[in-house]
């Protein structure tokens, strides 16, 4: 805040940037569901943040306000982009760090199976469930990133984890 | 056979666990930025220049308006009685006291410089009884 009264922008920026960039993107990430639109998604979005830094008061927390903006930017790039792509696409199972899309050696369901699942969710179980794993975040982070209730993020959670458990069930039994 | 519930956490963790941007983002970030910035510091001169320049015109209008106020001020009638007045002046001088023409030499500059002051403020003045006499534009 001092910075930003200081109108020391870049500053400013280069501390914000290690603290969200990877929250922001997966904010992104999880609405868009293509690494690259992401990434321009998180690149736009850190652009508005310097952009209306001098105009940001604090009456909402530094973390509410990016996460307005993230969500904001996304649903505009949502829009504007061509049609959805699935999390089964080989580009998008590349685009998953450490995701190797043959089966794993030590389960049941390999985790190409387990993203088909994911992809499978309603929106929000997907995106909560997504943003959970993505950094262990508390109930509370997820919560604030998507502008929803703490109660809700949970019930999505369990929902999320019982459907995807069942599912997986049935996935290993027919394998 | 279900999967247990730690082996569903286990791979939601290895599947997104990992997702980051690319390790050049924040270079390029701070690239884009830079040229924002950059961008920034243009448009607020260009912005600079523009006032200066509004402010250049509206200052060589004013100038002008004063310049045709005074000429519209330089009319025969003027300049026959500024004439009249040099003519009393020198004509009157042979007569002045002594003590007179002491004190013209040493408050000279002043009444020149009253005189001018009167003689420009006399367009303003006319600007002035011009604007009061505009009747006010109801809305």
């Amino acid at each position: 805040m001092e910075l930003v009264r200081q109108e020391r922008r870049d500053e400013a920026i280069a501390l914000l940037l290690p603290a969200f960039r990877r929250r922001v993107f997966g904010l992104a990430y999880s609405f868009l569901r293509d690494r690259e639109a992401a990434e321009d998604v998180t690149q736009e979005v850190f652009i508005k943040v310097w952009r209306a830094l001098p105009r940001y008061d604090g009456r909402a927390s530094m973390s509410t306000w990016i996460y307005t903006i993230a969500r904001n930017a996304s649903l505009s790039a949502l829009r504007s982009r061509r049609p959805q792509s699935s999390l089964s696409d080989a580009e998008v199972m590349e685009a998953v760090e450490g995701v190797d899309p043959a089966p794993s050696a030590d389960a049941g369901v390999d985790r190409a199976a387990i993203l088909r699942l994911v992809e499978q969710l309603p929106t929000r179980q997907r995106q909560v469930i997504m943003l959970f794993y993505m950094e262990e975040q508390s109930h509370e982070e997820v919560a604030a990133m998507l502008a929803m209730p703490v109660g809700t993020v949970k019930t999505l959670l369990h929902r999320a984890r019982a459907r995807l458990s069942a599912a997986a069930g049935e996935v290993s039994a027919t394998a | 056979m279900s999967t247990p519930d730690f082996e569903l956490d286990k791979h939601l963790r290895a599947l997104f666990g990992g997702l980051d941007t690319r390790p050049d983002f924040d270079a390029r970030l701070m690239a884009r930025l830079r040229a924002e910035s950059q961008a920034d510091a243009t448009e607020r001169m260009m912005r600079a220049r523009q006032q200066e320049s509004a402010r250049y015109r509206r200052a060589v209008l004013e100038l002008q308006g004063w310049r045709r106020s005074m000429l519209r001020l330089l009319t025969l009638d003027t300049l026959g009685v500024a004439l009249l007045l040099v003519v009393a002046v020198v004509a009157a001088r042979p007569y002045f006291s002594r003590n007179v023409m002491d004190m013209g030499r040493q408050y000279g500059p002043y009444i020149a410089m009253m005189v001018s002051i009167a003689i420009a403020a006399v367009p303003l003045l006319g600007i002035w009884a011009e604007q009061a006499r505009r009747p006010t534009r109801s809305l």
